[in-house]
């Protein structure tokens, strides 16, 4: 009888036992296999594809407050180039960019290419899921083609960043194209030819498939189109280049800012006519400090590091006309008392404002990718490969009428002491400088970069060396030639070891 | 139907002897006396039983006893745990009066494994114990920092000295590379708990299967036990301590220039490389010589001494039917860094009721409550690197604001890190409730049924506030942040136990079932635009941002366990664990964790017994099967996370790939041990063992064009050899004098298989490389050469491979881009332990115990900013070693390079990489007991005095801060980094122990 009852006992203690479920989901995340399930999962991931041209994410282990896309996006390109200065030795990897001293490990091209490819999965889910939708709407054409969008534009700044350029070696190794979620892992780098094919398909594509504006904030037709008008131009197809920027430029939508509203023309980018496709940031999504855009290169005394500076190379183009309203993004240092321009380890300090003040914040900005007036100088390049030398400078004009230079347009001539090229693209420097084109732009036209300057590029430069009166000698990297092969940044350590069909740049 | 023969059968032998003990009852005689110490203190609670019958008693408070034995040929038998047993004859005696030894080498002992306990003599594993004043010496918080260097092959690293913070405790070198590798812990017998140090009576760590087995899955890293105090038998006895004393940070030998230090230092910046003199006109132009006797301290300025108090009270007893204990605690360490500090009260009753022979019911509650300042790290970055030029104070004392705009501000970021701790505020607070429910019940002799469970509740909120009047990213809007979270917890383990014996056959184990689940709940916000004075949520006015998320998880299990001894000669015991968790999915969930163990006492021998100098020889073996699931929930799902928004817009990132074979990772785990004890003055314990952990928790690394850093997998193995050893002696012992030694040993050595591809970390730009046969934890940075003689350059290893990738030559190049990274070391230490002494004469005592460690590498990664060649002119330096020089002219052999040719001299390169070896004095303690008739004198049953000293001196070459660095995996943390850290503490304590 006793022993019945011990036994009954235990097994109502095992009973009890299986009856706990052990299936859990998470609170905070869609499952993958459900993001077409519910509502808003496509809405939803394909905000996420945005979000994370600005979010810091999980990466190596941690969230790094310094590492995102929009940050390392310009320590890639001006970063490189004859724009901006170094004005301290940091220990922060965008510092090799001033140097040249890549590495394959460094932690920004690391980031800047996952995030890339991370964002580019986000998109092709977009896409995936979305063509599975029988009779889609408009306004899921519009995501599809917003998706598009989004995986020419990663694919198309990886090229820029990773292969060399298309007018140098269009046979060269480019990047990995990656088209659907479920690739092979393992997978050689397309041709800088096939790469720029594929982007220019997607563009198309994207253009062909939106047709409900959202704002500045989101892709449009007009963006494909502009950005095809910049890519035909990257690979010198001047034909091409000029139809797409016709139709951005003839499609109405948008208009250059006066030379007055250009004064604040970055601090209200999403309300302006002229901006085509942008980053939106908002005020929560002010980076601070350790990661936005402006903390490098400008600083009230708190709001940022503030070491990088207008370097006196771009200031000495521009100094031909103070009235150019351009200067408005150039801000020294001054002692209120003297006027003199204060300094920051032996170099002077003229901060860029491109990406401070947007409501006030001297750390928030949304982005510009495109704007109309790139636009117009694409045309303008693409004129002049053809030689058309009134269409050139009639589109650098318009530039210049817009920008407090009504006293100083070409009118049809080009300048004696310089070519119709070089014309256009110093017009391109001072317009776009510091908005992540200079680099390129000298890189593709095979153009040397040329730093002769002082700043801590320079290898080995200390403070007790700087002397303004005279320009640097005797050090390297005066000079980068245009096929130096450090032009490029190496494919990311991680990548190399995990797949074998990855070939690392020389 | 056998059982219950069987239990009648044992029942009826019991009631035979019952009955002849009532029938002898006519010769007997009474005797009384006092059993007592080596120092003449009545102990309470010894067992004082006479032989061959069943009948005994228990002395009382003061040790007194009385009991009637059978006749002038018995004998009395004296036990108590902790003690040598002594056994009397009564003859004609009517008062015996004895003293009890304090045994080294108990073999009666019992020991706490958790699930059950075991006489010492049955355990089959590596099981280590831990109590009293071995236990207690060190002052502390957690019991990880008390076990330091105490146990072989349980590495304690201390890595921060910040208060509240505790240690990283790894069991036999870190058997799993994802999950957790800390041990499990155990409070009284129930899986997880808390509990305040103070009411801790002894701690069992559990370093085999053979023991650990029994936790199956949560025990990869090992198993530590702790047991609260209870009530003994007696009157009600009162035990006060209070602790108070003051600590000093111990930077080690880190020492920052003076102003005079650095401005001489800055001269070597003017050195023309042509000349290769030092320009010092342009030197005073530029650094005027006033600066010279600037000397700001700012580490003595940002630091302070502080205070440590500690005060406990309890209360316990034992009645008729009754064991209470209760226990408080309040603990209260001021941080030596500004605005700082740690604050706990705990609270705890443990009590049993027995309300039959049959069934007892034990309820314990937990209490605890804490609050603590913690530190911002830029806080501590600025406070070594500022340039002892710049004064923090303005004219009235405050410290001053300092931004990029103020004039003749020497430091690197304009920062002024005092103005910054001023204004700021990072503090948290915990309240925790655990309540324990044990119910036993003795279903028969052999049959036990136990309950036991446990339901935790607590909540926990951390502030991070700074002021808008600090400087830097914040100044004009603040921030504040704040984030609670709201966690409970199950844990219900239901077991029969049985034990039977008939003859020399013993046959003991449990069968049930364990039921874990939790729960939590996180709420957190932030946000800007704070108006000055005010730190609360309401008055946020810009910026807000939200966050929260609710987690659960589950586990169930089934437990078994059975052990068998031949006339305690031969023992086996063997464990069988079924694991089910939510972790894994729906066809991967469960897992089985088998474990055997033997052993063979051969002192229990015929032909040992009895032995005069061989008190114990045993022999073990053990296998078995521990896992771990512990990597958080959902790992095997493919999951877009809804953590972000684009303009306002709700937005899901990719965030994970699926594995839906993702499953448990399992230690295979062999051990062999051998106990030895002669002359009861030696005890020596050593164990070999060797674990290999397969299917390893691993992010694999992918292509990082898929979109994802890793996808989880199981995969590779991860192998830990190692050899541990324990000496414990009694070098002299006389009725008042007694001195004693012990040692411990650990070695591990471990090594990664079946990996494949290599996965390496870089954080801060080290990287470690993780590879077959690799140990963990290895650096792989290029190597540093030192300086080239003849142009003051670095030179770093550069390595030319053949097409096939073999190495062809090494050999120096200044090009830091061509040194290519190489295996340079590993973090952790070859071999670790400690020692320690014990010197006591009446009832005084002195003792001194160290911790060393052996082997291990340390990045030294705030040499980057601190000894940096004039690569950052603006921030201050650090002392330099006395064997460091700086090149100055062609033919100068010298450690540093020349300021001026010394590009790229600081990129991480094993240039910083030094040797963590070190021998530290972790303590000495000095105290007095009392002698009893002056105790007794104030109506006291016991005072002691004591004096200590914790953490007082290191020797190492380590030229930094603490030579214990992090072992640990996380944000901004790379085992063997040292980094900015909070620094450990030296402390001068003083005790006062009384009993009532």
């Amino acid at each position: 009888m006793i022993i019945k009852k011990w036994l009954l006992l235990f097994l109502c203690l095992i009973c009890m036992a299986p009856a706990c479920n052990l299936s859990v989901l998470p609170t905070d995340a869609l499952n993958t296999e459900n993001v077409a399930g519910t509502p808003d999962g496509l809405p939803n991931v394909m905000n996420g594809c945005y979000a994370l041209l600005k979010n810091n994410v999980m990466f190596n282990g941690f969230i790094d407050p310094g590492q995102n896309y929009l940050w390392q996006y310009y320590q890639f390109s001006d970063y490189a180039g004859d724009d901006i200065v170094c004005g301290q030795v940091t220990e922060h990897p965008l510092f090799y960019s001033f140097t040249y001293t890549h590495s394959p490990d460094q932690s920004n091209i690391r980031f800047f290419w996952y995030i890339s490819y991370k964002i580019i999965n986000g998109a092709n889910t977009v896409i995936e899921l979305g063509e599975k939708i029988p009779n889609p709407s408009g306004a899921v054409k519009q995501l599809i083609g917003e998706a598009y969008f989004l995986r020419a534009f990663l694919h198309f700044n990886l090229l820029r960043v990773f292969a060399r350029p298309y007018t140098q070696a269009p046979y060269g190794p480019g990047i990995i194209l990656r088209r659907t979620t479920t690739d092979d892992a393992v997978a050689p780098r397309a041709s800088v030819k096939d790469s720029y094919n594929f982007v220019v398909e997607d563009l198309k594509k994207a253009a062909s498939l939106m047709d409900q504006p959202r704002g500045s904030q989101y892709a449009s037709k007009e963006a494909a189109l502009g950005y095809l008008s910049r890519i035909y131009l990257y690979m010198n197809d001047a034909d091409n280049a000029i139809a797409s920027a016709n139709a951005v430029i003839n499609s109405g939508r948008f208009k250059l800012e006066s030379a007055e509203g250009f004064k604040t023309y970055f601090q209200k980018a999403i309300a302006s006519s002229e901006s085509i496709f942008l980053i939106a940031q908002r005020k929560v999504d002010s980076r601070g400090k350790e990661g936005s855009v402006a903390s490098m290169v400008y600083s009230d005394g708190n709001s940022g590091w503030g070491e990088e500076f207008a370097s006196p190379s771009i200031r000495k183009v521009m100094s031909e006309h103070p009235e150019d309203v351009r200067w408005s993004y150039i801000l020294p240092l001054k002692d209120p008392a003297t006027g003199v321009v204060a300094k920051k380890n032996g170099i002077e300090i003229y901060y860029i404002t491109k990406f401070s003040f947007q409501d006030g914040d001297p750390n928030l900005s949304s982005p510009v990718m495109l704007r109309l007036a790139e636009v117009y100088l694409n045309r303008a390049e693409a004129y002049a490969i053809k030689g058309n030398v009134a269409g050139a400078l009639a589109d650098v004009d318009e530039i210049r009428k817009h920008r407090g230079l009504e006293g100083a347009l070409y009118n049809g001539q080009v300048p004696r002491n310089k070519s119709l090229q070089e014309t256009v693209l110093q017009e391109r420097r001072i317009e776009l400088a510091f908005e992540g084109h200079r680099t390129f732009d000298v890189y593709r036209n095979k153009l040397n970069m040329v730093r002769d300057y002082w700043g801590y590029h320079l290898p080995g430069l200390q403070e007790t060396d700087v002397n303004l009166a005279v320009p640097p000698t005797g050090y390297a990297n005066i000079t980068i030639n245009w096929n130096d092969p450090k032009t490029i940044f190496y494919i990311p350590v991680d990548e190399i070891l995990a797949n074998s069909a990855c070939k690392q740049n020389p | 139907m056998k059982m219950s023969f069987k239990s009648i059968h044992v029942f009826l032998s019991l009631l035979v002897c019952l009955l002849c003990g009532a029938f002898v009852s006519h010769a007997q005689v009474l005797i009384k006396g006092k059993v007592s110490g080596t120092d003449g203190q009545g102990i309470p609670g010894v067992s004082i039983a006479v032989k061959g019958q069943s009948t005994g008693v228990i002395s009382g408070a003061n040790g007194t006893y009385s009991i009637t034995a059978g006749s002038t040929q018995d004998t009395l038998l004296f036990r108590m745990m902790g003690y040598l047993p002594v056994s009397r004859v009564t003859g004609n005696h009517t008062e015996i009066n004895v003293k009890l030894m304090a045994a080294l080498t108990d073999i009666n002992e019992v020991v706490v494994m958790g699930y059950d306990d075991k006489k010492r003599t049955e355990i089959t594993s590596a099981v280590s114990v831990l109590s009293g004043k071995r236990l207690k010496d060190v002052t502390a918080n957690d019991v990880g920092t008390m076990l330091q260097g105490k146990v072989a092959g349980v590495q304690v690293v201390n890595s921060s000295g910040a208060p509240g913070s505790v240690p990283d405790i790894r069991i036999r070198g870190i058997a799993s590379l994802s999950a957790p590798k800390g041990p499990l812990v155990v409070v009284d017998g129930i899986i997880g708990g808390n509990y305040d140090p103070g009411d801790v009576a002894a701690v069992t760590v559990l370093k085999d299967a053979g023991a650990t087995g029994m936790y199956g899955s949560q025990a990869n890293g090992g198993v530590i036990i702790i047991t609260t105090k209870k009530g003994k038998p007696g009157a009600p006895r009162f035990d006060f301590k209070a602790t108070l004393g003051r600590r000093t940070p111990n930077d080690g030998h880190l020492n920052m220039m003076s102003g005079n230090g650095f401005f001489n230092a800055s001269k070597e910046l003017y050195r023309d490389t042509l000349s290769g003199k030092i320009d010092i006109l342009k030197f005073y132009n530029e650094r005027p010589r006033e600066l010279a006797d600037r000397n700001f301290n700012w580490v003595d300025n940002a630091f302070h001494s502080a205070l440590v108090q500690n005060y406990y009270l309890s209360a316990s007893g034992k009645t008729d039917k009754f064991t209470y204990y209760l226990g408080g605690s309040y603990y209260n360490e001021a941080g030596t860094f500004k605005n700082t500090g740690f604050q706990r009260v705990n609270l705890r009753t443990n009590t049993t009721y027995e309300f039959s022979k049959r069934v007892s019911v034990s309820n314990n509650i937990n209490i605890s409550a804490s609050t603590g300042k913690t530190y911002d790290y830029m806080d501590l970055f600025y406070t070594y690197l500022s340039v002892p030029w710049d004064n923090p104070y303005d004219d009235t004392g405050s410290p001053r604001y300092v931004d990029a705009n103020t004039k003749g501000w020497w430091s690197r970021d304009k920062i002024n890190p005092l103005h910054t701790l001023a204004n700021s505020d990072h503090s948290t607070k915990d309240f925790n409730i655990n309540y324990d429910f044990i119910g036993n019940i003795k279903l028969t002799d052999w049959l036990t049924f136990t309950s036991s469970n446990r339901v935790g509740v607590g909540t926990n909120k951390s502030h991070s506030f700074f002021s808008p009047l600090v400087a830097g990213s914040y100044h004009g809007k603040g921030l504040l942040d704040e984030s609670s979270s709201l966690y409970y917890s199950g844990i219900s383990t239901n077991l029969f136990k049985f034990s039977f014996s008939k003859g020399r056959h013993a046959i003991s184990g449990l069968a049930g079932a364990e039921f874990q689940g939790s729960w939590d709940e996180l709420l957190g916000g932030q946000g800007k635009g704070l108006p000055v004075g005010f730190d609360v949520p309401a008055v946020i006015s810009s910026e807000q941002q939200l966050r929260g998320v609710r987690n659960h998880s589950v586990m169930q299990s089934l437990i078994s366990q059975v052990n068998y001894n031949y006339a305690e000669k031969y023992y086996l015991t063997a464990s069988y664990r079924v694991d089910g968790t939510s972790a894994f999915p729906p066809t991967h969930r469960y897992a089985q964790f088998p474990a055997i163990g033997v052993s063979w006492l051969a002192s229990n021998e015929t032909f040992l017994k009895g032995n005069p100098w061989l008190n114990l020889l045993k022999l073990r073996a053990t296998y078995g099967i521990t896992g771990m699931q512990d990597i958080g929930a959902y790992k095997y799902l493919g999951l877009f996370s809804l953590s972000a928004q684009y303009n306002s817009q709700a937005a899901a990132i990719p965030d994970q790939l699926p594995n839906q074979n993702l499953t448990w990772e399992k230690t295979h785990q062999r051990n062999l041990g051998l106990d030895l004890g002669l002359w009861n003055r030696v005890t020596l314990n050593v164990d070999v063992y060797s674990n290999v952990t397969k299917d390893l928790l691993l992010q694999v690394s992918q292509p990082l064009s898929v979109g994802f850093e890793s996808r989880w997998e199981n995969v590779g193995q991860l192998r830990n050899k190692g050899l541990e050893i324990t000496l414990s002696t009694v070098n002299v012992k006389t009725k008042n004098f007694q001195w004693t030694m012990d040692v411990t040993f650990g070695m591990n050595k471990n090594e990664l298989a079946g990996i494949g591809k290599p996965v390496y970390q870089t954080i801060n730009g080290i990287t470690q490389i993780y590879r077959d046969g690799g140990e963990l934890y290895t650096f792989n940075i290029p190597r540093w050469l030192g300086v080239d003689p003849a142009t003051g350059r670095p030179l770093w290893e550069q390595v030319t491979r053949d097409n096939a990738g073999n190495i062809i030559k090494r050999s120096p190049t200044s090009d830091y881009g061509q040194a290519e990274s190489q295996e340079t070391g590993h973090a952790l230490p070859r071999f670790q332990g400690g020692f320690g002494t014990s010197v006591s004469w009446k009832g005084i005592s002195l003792s001194a115990s160290f911790a060393y460690s052996q082997g291990a590498q340390i990045m030294n990664f705030i040499r980057r900013f601190m000894d940096v060649d004039g690569h950052e002119p603006y921030y201050n330096q650090m002392q330099p070693k006395s064997d460091w020089s700086r090149w100055t002219k062609p033919g100068d052999i010298a450690t540093h390079p020349s300021m001026q040719k010394a590009a790229l001299s600081t990129e991480i390169s094993s240039r910083y990489q030094e040797d963590g070896s070190f021998i530290k004095l972790r303590n000495v303690s000095l105290s007095y007991d009392v002698p009893m008739h002056i105790v007794q004198r104030l109506h006291l049953q016991g005072l002691r005095l004591a004096l200590s000293g914790d953490n007082l001196y290191t020797w190492t070459k380590f030229w930094g801060q603490d030579p214990e660095v992090t072992v640990n995996r996380a944000d901004f943390s790379m085992p063997g980094v040292a980094d900015f850290r909070y620094p450990a503490n030296r402390q001068y304590l003083g005790t006062v122990e009384i009993n009532f």
